[in-house]
């Protein structure tokens, strides 16, 4: 009975059930095998609001809704075009630079591709850039920044691998800093091999007046890092407290100053951002209520003495982690890779020796690049439909790109003093 | 579907945006105002942040039964995305049959729960007992189930499933 349940549930993740319903049908599995009461899963999902870390979710995902639905993206790559444009290869840096701040204010949900994407590809390709290297710039750096401040998914990893409580203790704002120094190593690689590679692209001369427009076109939206970084390392507020903090600011800069934004678009955009939200909390609650029949079950450690049986070296462990997680990057979505996979592999790595923060970084430096891993990446489906390729060049285009980043996965994957040197 | 399910689905996603702006404008507002009253006054209100708390529940189970009537919610279409239309579709009214069997379970085990809370008088947040609070479980559930239930009976155009959802609707919220 209890297998033929199993095997349902396997058939419907295979062909395509909703996340939240495949991860509700093996918790309600196990807590039957075990005779548990199924009311537990209701408990388990009501058990959210005592989490106040969660109120960040949604507040950071409108802000970024937000500032998509405005031109935020347009003053951003001004301004980033008028920092690094002068330099050489200078139009891939402000690329990659403008993508990744992005994609830590929206998320990688694809908006980075759709709204900026649309924006570099053609300036890119005038520039001199060749098409396949514009297209592959534009479709892997859609999940650069993953690892900046305030990433949802950082955020996301910090409530979960607290939950679980194994392993050292760590903050919010140490998981941050941790992700800084990694997030820098992808971009500054990048931009070196484009460097490198293409060399001879006619550059645009530092224009003093053009950074001055720049900076006086993004004037209210310039103090954003400082509100959200300063309101969290300063001790004033809490992480939930300065998502607050920062959609009242976005509000008030969107809708009142810049006025991009009718206020009749807003329960429009009020709407799209929590679907995504809900969609993504109900995946949290019913894994919470997996993670419990799973802790009670002690998969864990079965799990681990399993893996010591056959794997000694934390390295190998980690070279194992590294394949694991790329493969799943590139089939799951990168929030219900973490609720579902962190329960069972924190507990394994901090066996290992490793460090939850550590772990954290690599998790989500092996699931950016998953984004675009062919054959089914998301990032590749986005891209083919917004700029109307086939996906076999969108392959093409972004393999080298995954080369230099797999070089940056495995420099963050065996330093770990990249992602903790502040410890 | 039928001309009547179409009424009612266009009901619910007004009823749905109105919850989901008045929850989400109550938790910012809430959220602001004790920051600003810790901070100026030392003290904020004592049920505020429960208040704030139970709104992320509400949001979340609105928020996902919208995203069950968009088709939104997170999956792993690998085998739908490679298969025939006809494959596809009869995938879509097997995982929405599943799904709407789980909704309904979820829903139908949580009134057990709330039964229990409301029998122990068990307070959520201020003077608003706990079983209000956790009312909108078995709500955001049941319609969740009648949402999927009525895609398996009508499956969505197969060739809709070649699209990306993701990419679809962002393209929508995109500046242009």
């Amino acid at each position: 009975m209890i297998w033929a349940g199993v095997v349902l549930v396997v058939l419907m993740a295979v062909l395509g059930a909703p996340l939240f319903a495949v991860v509700l049908g093996a918790a309600m599995l196990g807590f039957l095998a075990v005779g548990v009461d199924l009311s537990v899963v209701a408990i388990n999902i009501y058990d959210m609001t005592d989490k106040p870390l969660l109120v960040a979710l949604p507040f950071f995902t409108l802000a970024g809704y937000l500032m998509a639905a405005a031109k935020s993206s347009e003053r951003l790559m001004a301004l980033t075009r008028a920092l690094f444009g002068w330099m050489p290869a200078g139009l891939a840096i402000v690329g990659f630079v403008a993508c990744a701040l992005f994609t830590a204010l929206t998320g990688a949900s694809g908006v980075t591709i759709v709204a900026l994407g649309a924006l570099l590809l053609p300036m890119l390709k005038s520039s001199g850039y060749t098409e396949r290297y514009s297209l592959g710039l534009v479709t892997t750096s859609g999940s650069l920044g993953l690892l900046i401040v305030p990433s949802v998914p950082l955020i996301l990893y910090g409530i979960v691998a607290q939950q679980m409580g194994v392993g050292e203790s760590f903050s919010i704002g140490e998981l941050f800093i941790a992700g800084l120094g990694p997030a820098l190593l992808m971009v500054l690689l990048l931009s070196l091999w484009t460097m490198l590679r293409v060399g001879d692209v006619p550059r645009t001369a530092f224009d003093r007046c053009a950074l001055w427009a720049a900076v006086k076109a993004a004037r209210w939206e310039l103090p954003l890092p400082f509100v959200v970084l300063g309101g969290i390392y300063s001790g004033y507020f809490a992480i939930s407290e300065a998502a607050a903090i920062t959609v009242v600011y976005v509000l008030i800069v969107e809708v009142v100053l810049y006025r991009e934004i009718k206020l009749a678009e807003l329960p429009g955009i009020f709407r799209e951002s929590m679907v995504m939200v809900g969609s993504i909390i109900l995946i949290l609650g019913v894994a919470l209520a997996f993670t419990n029949f799973l802790v009670d079950a002690e998969v864990p450690q079965r799990l681990f003495t399993f893996m010591q049986e056959h794997v000694t070296s934390p390295l190998t462990f980690l070279i194992l982690l590294n394949l694991l997680l790329l493969a799943l990057g590139a089939i799951l979505d990168v929030f219900a890779a973490i609720v579902i996979m962190v329960p069972l592999l924190l507990p394994v790595a901090v066996g290992y020796g490793i460090h939850p923060i550590h772990l954290g970084i690599v998790f989500l430096a092996n699931l950016q690049i998953g984004y675009f891993t062919p054959p089914i990446g998301m990032n590749l489906f986005i891209a083919s439909y917004r700029f109307d390729r086939p996906m076999l060049e969108l392959y093409a285009a972004c393999l080298p790109f995954m080369g230099v980043l797999l070089i940056a996965l495995v420099v963050i994957t065996y330093v770990p003093w990249l992602s903790l040197w502040f410890l | 579907m039928g001309g009547l399910g179409r009424v009612i689905e266009r009901w619910l996603q007004i009823v749905e945006t109105a919850l989901l702006v008045a929850l989400l404008a109550a938790m910012i507002g809430f959220a602001a105002f004790q920051i600003i009253a810790r901070n100026a006054f030392g003290a904020g209100l004592g049920w505020a942040d429960g208040l704030v708390q139970v709104a992320l529940l509400w949001v979340t189970m609105v928020g996902a039964s919208a995203a069950a009537g968009a088709d939104r919610h997170i999956k792993i279409d690998i085998v739908p995305r490679f298969a025939g239309p006809r494959t596809r579709t009869l995938a879509a009214r097997f995982t929405a049959l599943a799904t709407a069997i789980l909704c309904a379970a979820l829903g139908w085990t949580s009134i057990e729960f709330i039964r229990w809370d409301f029998i122990d008088g068990t307070m959520g947040f201020g003077a608003v007992p706990a079983w209000v609070c956790e009312s909108i479980i078995p709500l955001a559930a049941g319609v969740m189930a009648a949402r999927y239930l009525a895609r398996a009976v009508w499956p969505a155009d197969p060739s809709a499933g070649k699209r990306d959802g993701l990419a679809a609707d962002q393209k929508d919220s995109a500046p242009s």
